[in-house]
């Protein structure tokens, strides 16, 4: 033992738990689940036979995984750009504030420390198309001046939208919600991030000339909140592309009317698990780490490349 | 060249007063430095100038104008902090191209890529300014790099020239100096000076060191616990304190104090010596006496006028000697100025006699305030611009 930490291979010693557990419980998976992805393996079935690329062929040709990536880039494109900037809004707002901030940071915050399939449940009864407080409080205007707007005419004329049973509107009310339960989440983020902004940075730009909000916005608080800006991207990107709760808890049977609401995750899950088809499952989620990895790059990049001063 | 005036500024925080109805008149093109320990409100007095803070009372004019209610960006000054407070993501050039794309600029003109093509002309104005100021700082080798890649008295430089770039009224310094390291600090002091000079601008310098004060300023303001307690030329100042508080922050080593009385007739006596001049027009009371070192001269032999200790520490500064001597059972403490063929004579312990140069000594009241000799002027200090606690004997 003491010659082994002596010698040449002492460097071994040192890297080795954490190399055998990463290999383990990283690697492993990852190699595993892209060697997978190239067979038609199934729990419980025959031994795994080769199909070469057949699952991916299926997947970049098949219309369902068509309305796979449709339902995905779209909750990814909707929820990203809007709980990032209610997220830098609220914390700009409640940072602005001289009194009861905490309380306004506390509901904010309230939807993220929610268990997401039991506010799913109060969504659900909330959108229902009949019962609904949504679509009843949405009567309560009909024949005022709002007529005026043709889609509200013709909410009132037949009926206001089925909302999660509708096709047309599904991915984006489950959008909507993944918002609202994930801004309070940047809100913090961002909220730690301009409490390491100088003071004085804000008194140099005041005696530069700043003289509107926007101009010192500009000048001090966007570039200084940056390194931050950069990971709550990241961090929302990952998380929206990992969607799922909502959409179990919505549409148990299969991704919502005509699979509009049909996200990656739970694809992975039907395939995978539900229908025992676990070499297609894998394929999908290759195409997903693959997505994940794309992200991480990008930001590597912008962290070394763009929004480090120091 | 415009004037500044502050007449009557007070300011407090909640139920703690900062600055007490406290008047102000900077001249035209003169250094200013506004120079007290920490906590005397010489930094808030500055940002109730800049216009960052809001006074409780009074007013600030400039030129003429009262300006209270007009914002910081409108007052036309420029101001360099104690951090430099550079942007981190701007580079030299465009930190300092800030203050006038803010001010000289539409907010169209400004727009990213769209603006430097509507307004070509003007940018090029615009960069030629800034090109002209860093020549003036030397800086032009550092233009393109963030400051981030500076070091602190580079920096230092960007953040002058930040402030240079367009003219303002004035400058206002806050403690600019005081996160560089020593050497470049007393650098910096002359080439600031210079600038002075250059540039022919009125500078408000705020700084708690009192060589930066006495070395750089036309006039200095000294000021504790919130009042200016005397304002004066430098040498004035050193020269002829106003008050106790002042002879002891200005100058260093500090100056000697030591107990006496004064009784019915003016005579003041030191340690049971009587002095040579009497003061008019004081209560009997006891005073305090001060002594400048470099007022203090070594003799061989003990005598009536000679004051003698022991010598407990020599600092040798290498252009000064100054002696730490011990009197009157170690109670008091004294330094004084030596010359160097005194180092091989005397030894630490020994007792050593020194006598004061004759019309040299400071008179102070119970209350720090100055008592003068008979016959001793009041200086014209620039009048009613001092301290109310001035006492004029």
């Amino acid at each position: 033992m003491s010659h082994a930490l002596t010698g040449r291979y002492t460097h071994l010693w040192f890297i080795g738990p954490a190399l055998v557990l990463m290999v383990l419980i990283l690697l492993m998976p990852i190699l595993i689940a892209g060697w997978l992805s190239f067979t038609d393996y199934s729990l419980g079935g025959d031994a795994p036979e080769w199909v070469g690329i057949e699952n991916y062929e299926r997947i970049f040709t098949r219309s369902t995984y068509e309305k796979m990536f449709g339902a995905t880039f779209r909750y990814v494109f909707v929820v990203v750009p809007l709980s990032v900037a209610l997220g830098l809004g609220a914390a700009l707002l409640i940072q602005s504030l001289t009194r009861f901030g905490e309380i306004y940071k506390t509901i904010y915050f309230l939807p993220v420390m929610a268990a997401l399939l039991a506010m799913a449940i109060v969504w659900e009864f909330a959108l229902h198309p009949t019962i609904g407080i949504i679509n009843s409080t949405l009567e309560l205007g009909c024949g005022t001046v709002l007529e005026a707007w043709s889609w509200y005419a013709a909410g009132c004329a037949r009926n206001f939208p089925l909302w999660l049973g509708d096709r047309e509107y599904a991915i984006w009310v489950v959008a909507f919600i993944g918002v609202w339960q994930g801004f309070g989440f940047n809100m913090v983020l961002y909220l730690a991030g301009l409490t390491a902004v100088p003071r004085e940075l804000y008194h140099a730009a005041e005696m530069d000339g700043a003289r509107s909000a926007w101009d010192r916005f500009r000048l001090v608080t966007w570039p200084m909140l940056g390194p931050t800006t950069v990971f709550v991207v990241t961090i929302s990107c990952i998380r929206s592309f990992q969607v799922f709760d909502t959409i179990e808890a919505f549409y148990p049977q299969g991704g919502g009317p005509s699979k509009s609401a049909y996200v990656m995750m739970f694809a992975i899950y039907e395939k995978a698990i539900q229908q025992n088809l676990v070499g297609i499952g894998a394929a999908i989620t290759v195409c997903f780490l693959g997505f994940v990895m794309m992200l991480t790059l990008i930001q590597r990049w912008l962290v070394e490349r763009k929004v480090h001063y120091a | 060249m415009t004037e500044i005036h502050l007449d009557g500024i007070s300011k407090s925080f909640g139920e703690t007063t900062v600055l007490e109805r406290l008047d102000l008149a900077i001249r035209p093109g003169e250094f200013l430095t506004l120079v007290g320990p920490s906590g005397c409100g010489k930094s808030t007095l500055l940002r109730i100038l800049a216009g960052l803070e809001r006074q409780t009372a009074g007013h600030v004019r400039i030129g003429g104008r009262v300006v209270d209610d007009v914002r910081a960006a409108d007052r036309d000054l420029a101001m360099v902090f104690q951090s430099y407070a550079l942007y981190p993501h701007l580079t030299v050039a465009e930190n300092m191209l800030t203050p006038l794309r803010l001010r000289d600029l539409s907010f169209a003109e400004r727009l990213p890529y769209l603006g430097p093509l509507l307004a070509r002309g003007k940018y090029r104005a615009l960069r030629q300014a800034v090109q002209e100021v860093a020549e003036i700082l030397k800086i032009e080798a550092l233009l393109a790099r963030k400051p981030g890649q500076l070091s602190g008295g580079q920096r230092q430089r960007a953040a002058l020239g930040r402030a240079m770039v367009r003219n303002p009224v004035a400058f206002l310094m806050d403690e600019p100096l005081s996160n560089l390291d020593a050497a470049l600090r007393v650098h910096m002091r002359s080439e600031l000076r210079e600038l002075h000079r250059r540039l022919r601008a009125t500078f408000v310098y705020v700084t708690h060191d009192q060589a930066e004060a006495l070395t750089m300023s036309d006039r200095m303001a000294v000021m504790m616990d919130g009042q200016i307690l005397q304002l004066g030329a430098p040498q004035e100042v050193y020269d002829d304190p106003a008050h106790l508080k002042v002879a002891t922050f200005v100058g260093s080593p500090k100056i000697n104090t030591l107990p006496g009385m004064i009784d019915a007739e003016g005579g003041v006596t030191r340690l049971g010596l009587p002095l040579g001049r009497r003061i008019v027009g004081a209560a009997p009371g006891p005073v305090t006496i001060a002594l400048r070192p470099e007022h203090l001269r070594l003799r061989p032999t003990a005598g009536p006028e000679a004051i003698s200790g022991r010598l407990t520490h020599i600092e040798n500064l290498g252009a000064d000697l100054w002696l730490h001597i011990a009197i009157g059972d170690g109670a008091h403490r004294i330094i004084a100025r030596a010359e160097h063929e005194m180092l091989g004579t005397c030894s630490l312990g020994d007792i050593v006699h020194v006598e004061r140069l004759k019309g040299e000594a400071l008179v102070f009241g119970a209350d720090g305030a100055r008592l003068r000799f008979e016959g001793e002027a009041a200086p014209s200090n620039d009048a009613g611009e001092t301290a109310p606690t001035t006492a004029v004997a």
